[in-house]
């Protein structure tokens, strides 16, 4: 069953057409790696899907329902994990939590065991009651993982989640992500680590310009392109690793030039 | 007008002032600030056409302009001149170091350039120095909004000579005051450690604001204007306040009178200021600078366990079940309860209205000219309380504004991404967590007070006063734009018409107390209004409880 289905979405900022047209399917309880170069429109879509911008061009279901028509019942069953690290630092993460938890109608109990437990998890039970003014950037990222799955989503959009993340935690969290695949959630995850996402990817899409320019699994794309890792494929196909090293070359160049005046 | 101010004070400063500044740095850090000032919107998350806020800039220099209406008729009244420059003098004093300590203290102390301009090669002189121009162009439009009417009228009464020389100490008036301001913070800061700088702040500010009103709202009512026209001279220690020296300086143009006491005033007029700056450039702005770094730094650190904090989380979370039905509204009335007070931005511009009260009781309640024993007797008589029903309401209204704006807005996207139908029930949890948490604890101290005073007789005043406070209180909500709590971007032109939206709360507030006051002379009508105050607060509850996101300015 398709969870999550976008026919010819467009969306504009003024003159800039930041998404010209995609088209595309999830299935329910895959893991999708969604990856693009920058400004490709990737958190635009993320925005879309998850009902946050409600202006846009063409049609776009999720859990069956239209975001246009029903955001708050789609808000309801998914989950959002955005890539800054933005939240009310002067709470403590129990007190963060129990707001998120109640805007998503949670009863208290249930909050606060779920808080608790989760943030034990994540090794920061003895700062639960720290504000989070204090916290490192991997810190807050990993309350706002919990913000973003308190409420036990059926579907789970992340803007690169690992961003400011310790090794350790980028494992752990690679393990949740296949734990909640087992559990029969659908995950949508936009990242620029390339390796994570070969790895934990049931589907891999890339996005360029505001196009999707290749659709499938990593074998499958590993065939049509046939390069080696996602990163090659990924070069190849959104501007070329020749060109990067010319880039590369100009820009030392043009360092060097004003070294003397 | 602000770049055009910019400009002047650039050139001015490039002429005179080289000391250890890079003017090229000096330039563009003002002018990015200058920028982004008039470019400052807020986040759109959802693509909803943002109601242009009317200026408030702009109506802060229109009732400015007002204000300096009054002191042109003072100075063309007055006979003496130099008690008319003394008065014009002060209150250029007052007025701007007011506006600098109420609207503008936020901006002085800001530390989020630290981020962007601390790690590049700017010295700690420059960021001084780009911190002051800011300010001052803004100050500059008050000070020719304040003072355009009475120059005027000082060129018309005295002649040019005056007039001209007039410009130059309305300036230079605005320049100490500027400096006595920084000075203090300085001095503040260099005496204290960075972990209760902030604390320390907020109490000054509230110390500076009773401090200044009192001198301008107070000292006035004592003195008897008729007879100081006619009998007026200067007392020895006079010759030490700055309005003075101006005065005598815009008397000594206007009569050409440059006897050894007018040139010493002419003197310290002009010298003091340039020698404060020249201390406050060498001397205190690298200390300055590097406290304020460090005030940045320590708000990174959060060592302290928050057990006290604790006591407090369980209280607000009992009252929010008392008050609130839905869970998103507690959810609204759990985080202002807390945020409002941990986050330093909203204490250091909330706290200080405070002293508004207590300074508006003074005036309002004790205003007879009489000696304090002879007013505390009559007290009981008169209809005062009236006053302690319906002042807090001042300062605390001034809350639903500020509850909108927080350093780290982008916080608010979790509005957005979270199924809330009716953003309203936010709103509301909100307002009641503000009205509970500063409201009612400071009307119950004036109602005691009152009841000390007066006795029986006001209980009923002050249950009809506690719901027309809840109404008026609703209703500032309701007029004011709709924002999420702690969503939208902190900007200097928004802080502008501070003030002047206080002056006229002022005017609305006198309105309530005389309509109460003739409630009074039917004693039982006020029984009965009871009722439809209450009334009306329930549905204006769930008039905002109902707000959509089509009605949020995002």
């Amino acid at each position: 069953m398709n969870i999550i289905q976008i026919h010819d979405l467009c969306k504009n900022f003024g003159d800039n057409q930041v998404l010209k047209g995609i088209n595309l399917t999830v299935e329910t309880g895959q893991i999708v790696g969604y990856i693009g170069p920058n400004g490709a429109g990737k958190s635009t879509t993320i925005k879309i899907l998850t009902g946050i911008t409600s202006d846009f061009e063409g049609e776009v279901w999720v859990l069956g329902m239209n975001v246009r028509e029903n955001p708050i019942e789609i808000k309801q069953r998914i989950g959002y994990i955005p890539e800054q690290a933005a939240l009310y630092d002067v709470l403590t993460p129990i007190e963060y939590l129990r707001f998120v938890g109640k805007l998503y109608q949670l009863s208290d109990a249930n909050i606060l065991t779920k808080s608790t437990e989760l943030l034990r998890l994540f090794e920061l039970s003895n700062k639960s009651d720290l504000r989070m003014n204090g916290f490192s950037k991997g810190m807050k990222q990993k309350v706002l993982l919990i913000s973003g799955l308190i409420h036990n989503p059926d579907i789970i959009f992340l803007d690169e989640p690992l961003s400011g993340l310790d090794a350790n935690a980028v494992i752990l969290v690679k393990e949740i992500l296949s734990q909640l695949k087992k559990a029969g959630k659908t995950i949508f995850y936009s990242s620029h680590i390339m390796d994570v996402v070969e790895k934990i990817s049931d589907r891999i899409i890339i996005i360029d310009k505001g196009r999707v320019i290749a659709n499938g699994s990593f074998e499958e794309l590993k065939q049509n392109a046939s390069q080696g890792s996602l990163e090659n494929i990924f070069t190849s196909l959104t501007g070329g690793s020749e060109q990067h090293q010319e880039t590369a070359k100009e820009f030392i160049d043009i360092l060097n030039s004003g070294q003397h005046g | 007008m602000d770049k055009f101010l910019l400009k002047l004070i650039l050139a001015f400063v490039q002429r005179f002032v080289r000391n250890g500044i890079d003017f090229d740095q000096l330039k563009i850090i003002t002018e990015t600030k200058i920028l982004m000032d008039r470019r400052r919107v807020h986040v759109n998350y959802n693509k909803q056409k943002n109601k242009d806020p009317k200026n408030p800039l702009l109506i802060t220099l229109i009732f400015y302009c007002i204000f300096g209406f009054f002191f042109a008729i003072m100075i063309f009244t007055l006979k003496s001149i130099q008690l008319s420059m003394i008065f014009f003098h002060a209150y250029l004093l007052v007025m701007m170091a007011m506006t600098l300590i109420t609207d503008f203290s936020s901006v002085l102390l800001d530390t989020t350039d630290n981020q962007i301009i601390l790690p590049r090669p700017v010295n700690s002189r420059t960021i001084f120095v780009a911190r002051m121009i800011h300010i001052l162009v803004y100050l500059l439009q008050f000070t020719i909004a304040l003072s355009i009417l009475p120059l005027i009228a000082v060129f018309v009464t005295y002649g040019i000579a005056a007039g001209l020389a007039a410009i130059v100490t309305s300036l230079l008036m605005v320049a100490i005051s500027v400096f006595i301001t920084y000075l203090l913070y300085i001095l503040i800061l260099k005496f204290s450690n960075e972990q209760k700088v902030k604390d320390i702040i907020g109490y000054f500010q509230i110390l500076m604001t009773i401090t200044f009103t009192i001198g301008f709202q107070i000292l006035p009512r004592l003195i008897d204007f008729d007879q100081i026209d006619q009998s007026f001279s200067l007392s020895w220690y006079s010759y030490f306040l700055p309005p003075v020296w101006m005065a005598l300086t815009v008397e000594a143009f206007k009569e050409f009178l440059f006897d050894p006491l007018h040139v010493g005033m002419i003197a310290a007029a002009i010298t003091l200021p340039i020698l404060t700056f020249w201390f406050m450039i060498k001397y205190l702005a690298p200390s300055f600078s590097r406290k304020l770094a460090a005030m940045q730094n320590s708000d990174g650190v959060a060592k302290k366990k928050t057990t006290d904090k604790k006591e407090s989380r369980i209280f607000s979370e009992r009252l929010s079940s008392l008050f609130c039905k839905k869970e998103i509204e507690k959810a609204g009335f759990e985080m202002v309860w807390k945020i409002t007070g941990r986050d330093k931005g909203f204490k250091m511009q909330f706290y200080p209205g405070f002293a508004y009260i207590f300074v508006f009781i003074f005036i309002f309640v004790f205003k007879s000219g009489k000696n304090l024993g002879g007013i505390m007797e009559d007290l009981p008589n008169s209809n005062g309380y009236l006053w302690l029903i319906y002042l807090p309401m001042l300062t605390v209204s001034g809350s639903i504004t500020l509850v909108a704006f927080y350093e780290q807005f982008q916080a608010g996207w979790i509005y957005y991404s979270t199924p809330i139908k009716y953003p309203g029930q936010i709103i509301s949890g909100a307002i009641k967590s503000l009205f509970l948490k500063f409201f009612v604890p400071i009307y119950t101290i004036l109602f005691i007070a009152a009841y000390i005073v007066w006795g029986n007789k006001i209980i009923n005043d002050f249950v009809f006063g506690f719901f027309a406070n809840a109404m008026l209180f609703m209703l500032t909500a309701i007029f004011g734009e709709q924002s999420m709590p702690f969503s939208r971007q902190f900007n200097i032109k928004m802080q502008a018409g501070k003030f002047v939206k206080f002056i006229l709360q002022l005017v609305i507030v006198a309105v309530i107390v005389a309509m109460h006051y003739f409630a009074l002379k039917i004693n039982w009508l006020i029984w009965l209004l009871i009722l439809p105050a209450m009334v009306a607060t329930y549905f204006m509850i769930k008039k905002i409880k109902s707000y959509r996101w089509r009605d949020i300015t995002i």
